[in-house]
C-alpha cells in the first residue's frame, strides 16, 4: 500500500496537559477518523494506526513544540492535511503546521523548557551552575536512583518571569526539568523553587538546530 | 474556577477530574438561568460508561436556558486531597463548585452506590436531609431504575422521577422557571411539581408503621400529591432525542465507546429480573435510525467501537438486517462491532467471526440455574439442549472459553439445584471433547456464581433472602462438586448481595441506617478495596435498625414501601407469575404471546407496542 510520510508540530496548553503520554496515542487515532485522514495502519490481527512522537512529554507540562509522525494512504498535501486536522482537535491541542517527510528525530539531543517558580537570583543559579556534581534521585528505567544530573544540563538563564533551561533529551540522555529544580531545591542554600509549571519550548538536534 | 492543579499532581488518575474532553459543553453562566449538576455516585470511569447520563446530558444542554454539568465521585485519594485543601465537590466542566447549583440529579444505577451520594452531598457542603435544606440551597434529586423503590433515599432526595427521563426532565426545567419568575418558595416548587405524571415528592406523603415495622399505611399529605405514581415511558424511540455527539474522555473508561440503544425493554420474563419489568413494554427503534444515529457517533467521537446496547440484542426483531447494515459501517471506518447478549446460534457465530475477525476469546451463556426445574422456577426459558447445541457450535468455530453465569439462593431452590450447576459445567466440557477440532488446546469452562437478591417489582418480590450463612453453605457444596480441572469457579462476596437486597426492599427507616454509615466512613461500597461489612453492622447498631427485618419473606397481605409506584406491570400479575415458579411452570415470552402484565396501557391507545 502507498504510504507518505508527514509529521506534525502542535502545542499542549491549558488542561491538555493532564493527558498522559499513553492515552496521546488514543487520542490521535480518534483525531484521524474525526478528520477523514487516511492514516496508515499497522499489519496484523489487530491493525491500529502507526504513529510515534519525536520525545515522550511529562503529564503536567505544557509545550508548544510537540511532533507526532504518521503516514497516510493518499497523496493529500501537508496543508490540505492541516485543514482536516484543525477542525477535529480536542481543547488545548493545536496543530501548528504539518509537513511532509520526516524529521531529524535520530539526532535529537536538546530541549529548552521554561519553568515558572520562585526565581533564584543570579549569583545563586551562577553557583549553582558552578558546581561539578549534582546528585539527585532520578526514575530510570530501573526504578528510582541517585545520579548526577551536571552533565545534562547544558545551560540555565534567568528571564522575565521564568527559568529557561536547556538541558539533555533524547534517548541517551534525558533530563527533565523538574529533577534539576529538585537539585536547586538541595544545593542552592536558603532557596525554595514553591509549585513550579513546566513548557517545553522546543527540541533540537546535537547541531543545535531545531527540529 | 478552582484551582485545583497541585491536588491533581498528588493522585493517580488526574484526567478523571480535569473535564475539557472533546464535545464537553461549556456555556457562559451568565446566559443561562440553570445550573444542573448530574451527578453519578461513582467514580469518573463507571459513570462515564453510563448511556443514560449521556442521554440526559445532551437533552439537558439543548436547552439555551440551561448549563448542564458532569460531576462524578471523587475517588479515595482525591477526595483526601480535597478535604486536606478545602476544595468542594466541583462540576467538570465549569471547576465550580456545586454548592449552589439548581439541580443536583443523581443517576441510581445500584443500591451499593448509596453512600456515595451522601458524601458527595457532603463533599459539596449542601445539608444530607431534605428538611435541612433551605432557600437557595440546590434541589436534590435522583431517578434511574433502583429510584423504583425510592423509600431508602426518601428523606435525603428532594423528589424523584420514575421511569424514562427525556421528557419529564424538559417539563421539571419549565416548571422551574415558571417557579422563579412567580417568586415562589421552596416548597412550592415541590408541589408543583408533584402535580407531573412520574414525580414523586417524598416530603408530601406519610407512612404509618405496625408495631412489627412493617407498613400500615402510605398516604399523600396534601392535595398536589397523586396517590399513585405512574412511571414514565418514552412511546417512540425513533423520534425521541438521542446525543449525535459524546464526550471522548482521555483517560480509559470502562466501556471507551459508542454505545446504541437497540430496544427499551425485554419480551423474556424472568422472574428474577428486575430490568425486565420495569422496562415493560418493549419498544424498538428501527434499523434506520440506529445506523444514523451509528454514523452521526462516529464521525464526533472518532470511536474505534461500536457497541449495541439491550437487554437481549437477539430479540431484535430485524437484527440481521441490523447487524449487516452496521457491518457495512463499521468495515468501512475499520473500527469494531461488540455485540453484547447475543444468543448463540449459526447465524451469531457466523456474525461474531467476522468482528472478531481473529480473537476467539470468550463466549457468555447464562443459563442461571443448573437444573431445568430451576429454570423453568425463574421462567428462564433455556433447556439444557439449547446451551449444549450453542456451546458445540461454538467448539466446533474454534472456541475454547466459555463463561457461564448462574445465580445461587433462588426462591425455591434445593440442594439439588446447586449440585446441577456443576454437572451442567462438566457436560460442556464433555462437549468441548466431542466436537472441538482441536482437542489438544484444553478447554476452559469458567462459572461465575452470583447471590439472588430479590428486588421490588418482580414475582420474587415477597421471597424471602438466602442469609450470607446460607449463601457460604451454598458457594461451599458447589466448590466441592466441581471435580474436572477445565472448569474454573468464581463467586461474589455474599455481605454485599444480602446488604444489596436490604436497600433493594427497604423502607423510609433505612435513610438513618445511611446517615449513620456515611458518617462512619462507607463509601465506595461496590468495590471491595472500600467495603467494609463492620462498619455497615455498627451503623444499623447505631441507627436501630434490624437488618434481617429486611431478608425476611413478605406475604400476599404485606403493604409494600414501593406500591404507590405503578409501573404498567399489575401486582396481580407478579402474583400469578409468583404462583406458577412454585410449580416450575413457565410463561411465554411476550411474542409468543401476550401474558397481560398490564404495561400495555403505558402505550398509545393501550394497544402493547410489542411487535409480533
Ligand atoms: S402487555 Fe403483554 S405483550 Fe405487552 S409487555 Fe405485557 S405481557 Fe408483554
Amino acid at each position: 500500500m502507498l504510504k507518505y510520510d508527514f509529521y506534525a508540530r502542535y502545542r499542549k496548553m491549558g488542561r491538555a496537559k493532564y493527558i498522559s503520554h499513553l492515552d496521546m496515542v488514543r487520542v490521535f487515532n480518534r483525531v484521524f477518523r474525526r478528520g477523514r485522514i487516511p492514516v496508515s495502519y499497522s499489519e496484523g490481527f489487530n491493525p491500529h494506526p502507526k504513529i510515534s512522537f519525536a520525545l515522550p512529554l511529562s503529564v503536567f507540562y505544557e509545550s508548544e513544540c510537540e511532533i507526532m509522525l504518521f503516514s497516510v494512504t493518499e497523496d493529500l498535501s501537508a496543508d490540505e492535511l492541516l485543514n482536516r486536522f484543525a477542525p477535529v482537535m480536542p481543547e488545548g491541542l493545536e496543530i501548528i503546521e504539518v509537513k511532509a517527510g520526516k524529521p531529524d528525530v535520530k539526532h535529537l539531543s536538546y530541549c529548552l523548557y521554561d519553568v515558572y517558580c520562585n526565581l533564584p537570583s543570579s549569583d545563586e543559579l551562577a553557583a549553582f551552575l558552578a558546581l561539578s556534581s549534582m546528585v539527585v534521585p532520578k526514575k530510570t528505567k530501573s526504578g528510582i536512583k541517585d545520579a548526577d544530573i551536571r552533565c545534562d544540563i547544558a545551560d540555565i538563564k534567568l528571564e522575565d518571569g521564568c527559568m529557561s533551561m536547556l538541558l539533555s533529551a533524547g534517548s541517551n540522555a534525558n533530563l527533565k526539568p523538574d529533577v534539576v529544580i529538585k537539585a536547586m531545591n538541595k544545593y542552592i542554600n536558603g532557596y525554595f523553587s514553591g509549585d513550579c509549571e513546566y513548557l517545553r519550548k522546543s527540541i533540537y538536534t546535537n547541531d543545535m538546530v531545531e527540529i | 474556577m478552582l484551582n485545583i492543579d497541585n491536588i491533581l499532581k498528588n493522585v493517580q488518575k488526574p484526567s478523571a477530574y480535569t473535564g475539557g474532553e472533546l464535545n464537553s459543553i461549556v456555556k457562559n453562566p451568565d446566559e443561562v438561568k440553570i445550573r444542573y449538576g448530574f451527578c453519578f455516585p461513582d467514580t469518573y470511569e463507571v459513570g462515564m460508561s453510563h448511556l443514560g447520563m449521556k442521554i440526559l446530558y445532551h437533552v439537558l444542554n439543548l436547552r439555551p436556558d440551561t448549563w448542564c454539568e458532569r460531576v462524578f465521585a471523587p475517588w479515595i485519594d482525591m477526595e483526601e486531597e480535597m478535604r486536606k485543601t478545602s476544595t468542594p465537590l466541583f462540576a467538570l466542566e465549569s471547576r465550580e463548585s456545586v454548592r449552589h447549583f439548581d439541580f443536583l440529579g443523581f443517576t441510581l444505577q445500584y443500591e451499593m452506590s448509596y453512600t456515595n451520594i451522601l458524601n458527595m452531598l457532603d463533599l459539596a457542603g449542601v445539608p444530607l436531609l431534605s428538611r435541612d435544606r433551605g432557600e437557595g440551597d440546590p434541589f436534590v434529586n435522583a431517578g434511574g431504575p433502583c429510584a423504583y423503590n425510592p423509600e431508602p433515599l426518601a428523606e435525603v432526595c428532594d423528589f424523584f422521577t420514575m421511569g424514562e427521563g427525556e421528557e419529564v426532565i424538559n417539563e421539571l426545567m419549565d416548571a422551574y422557571i415558571e417557579w422563579k419568575q412567580e417568586g415562589g418558595k421552596r416548597i412550592d416548587y415541590l408541589k408543583k411539581i408533584a402535580k407531573i405524571e412520574g414525580i414523586y415528592v417524598p416530603s408530601l406523603y406519610d407512612v404509618e408503621y405496625n408495631s412489627d415495622n412493617t407498613v400500615k399505611s402510605f398516604k399523600p399529605n396534601c392535595p398536589e400529591a397523586k396517590e399513585k405514581i405512574t412511571k414514565r415511558i418514552i412511546k417512540n424511540l425513533d423520534t425521541v432525542t438521542f446525543p449525535d455527539k459524546f464526550i471522548v474522555p482521555y483517560t480509559n473508561i470502562v466501556h471507551d465507546r459508542i454505545s446504541i440503544e437497540v430496544f427499551r425493554g425485554c419480551i423474556r420474563g424472568c422472574r428474577f429480573c428486575q430490568a425486565g419489568m420495569i422496562y415493560r413494554p418493549v419498544r424498538e427503534k428501527s434499523y434506520k435510525t440506529l445506523t444514523e444515529d451509528a454514523i452521526k457517533l462516529i464521525n464526533s467521537t472518532g470511536y474505534e467501537e461500536l457497541s449495541l446496547c439491550s437487554l437481549s440484542t437477539s430479540d431484535y426483531t430485524e437484527f440481521p438486517l441490523l447487524a449487516t447494515e452496521l457491518l457495512k459501517v463499521t468495515e468501512k471506518e475499520k473500527i469494531g462491532l461488540s455485540l453484547p447478549s447475543l444468543r448463540v446460534d449459526n447465524f451469531s457465530l457466523d456474525l461474531m467471526e467476522k468482528v472478531q475477525k481473529v480473537r476467539k476469546t470468550g463466549l457468555t451463556f447464562a443459563p442461571e440455574a443448573g437444573t431445568q426445574r430451576m429454570r423453568d422456577v425463574i421462567n428462564k426459558n433455556v433447556t439444557e439442549e439449547d446451551l449444549l447445541r450453542s456451546a458445540r457450535l461454538a467448539f466446533k468455530g474454534g472456541w475454547t472459553t466459555i463463561k457461564l453465569y448462574f445465580m445461587i439462593g433462588l426462591p425455591y431452590e434445593t440442594d439439588e439445584d446447586i449440585l446441577g450447576i456443576a454437572d451442567l459445567a462438566h457436560k460442556v466440557v464433555e462437549a468441548y471433547y466431542e466436537v472441538s477440532p482441536n482437542k489438544k488446546r484444553p478447554p476452559s469452562v469458567n462459572i461465575g456464581v452470583s447471590s439472588f437478591v430479590p428486588k421490588p417489582f418482580t414475582p420474587f418480590e415477597w421471597a424471602g433472602q438466602n442469609t450470607r450463612e446460607e449463601l457460604r453453605r451454598k458457594q461451599q457444596l458447589l466448590k466441592n462438586a466441581i471435580t474436572n480441572r477445565h472448569v474454573k469457579y468464581s463467586y461474589h462476596e455474599s455481605d454485599v448481595s444480602v446488604l444489596e437486597g436490604i436497600f433493594a426492599r427497604g423502607d423510609r427507616r433505612l435513610n438513618r441506617v445511611l446517615i449513620e454509615a456515611n458518617a462512619l466512613g462507607c463509601k465506595f461500597d461496590s468495590w471491595n478495596e472500600t467495603f467494609s461489612m463492620e462498619k455497615w453492622n455498627q451503623a444499623f447498631i447505631n441507627a436501630g435498625v434490624d437488618p434481617s427485618f429486611y431478608v425476611r419473606e413478605r406475604t400476599y397481605d404485606d403493604i409494600f414501601p414501593w406500591d404507590f409506584v405503578d409501573i404498567g406491570v399489575t401486582k396481580e400479575f407478579l402474583k400469578k407469575e409468583n404462583e406458577k415458579a412454585k410449580d416450575a411452570s413457565t410463561t411465554p415470552n411476550c411474542r409468543e404471546k401476550c401474558s397481560g402484565c398490564g404495561a400495555n396501557k403505558l402505550c398509545e391507545g393501550g394497544k402493547c407496542s410489542v411487535k409480533i
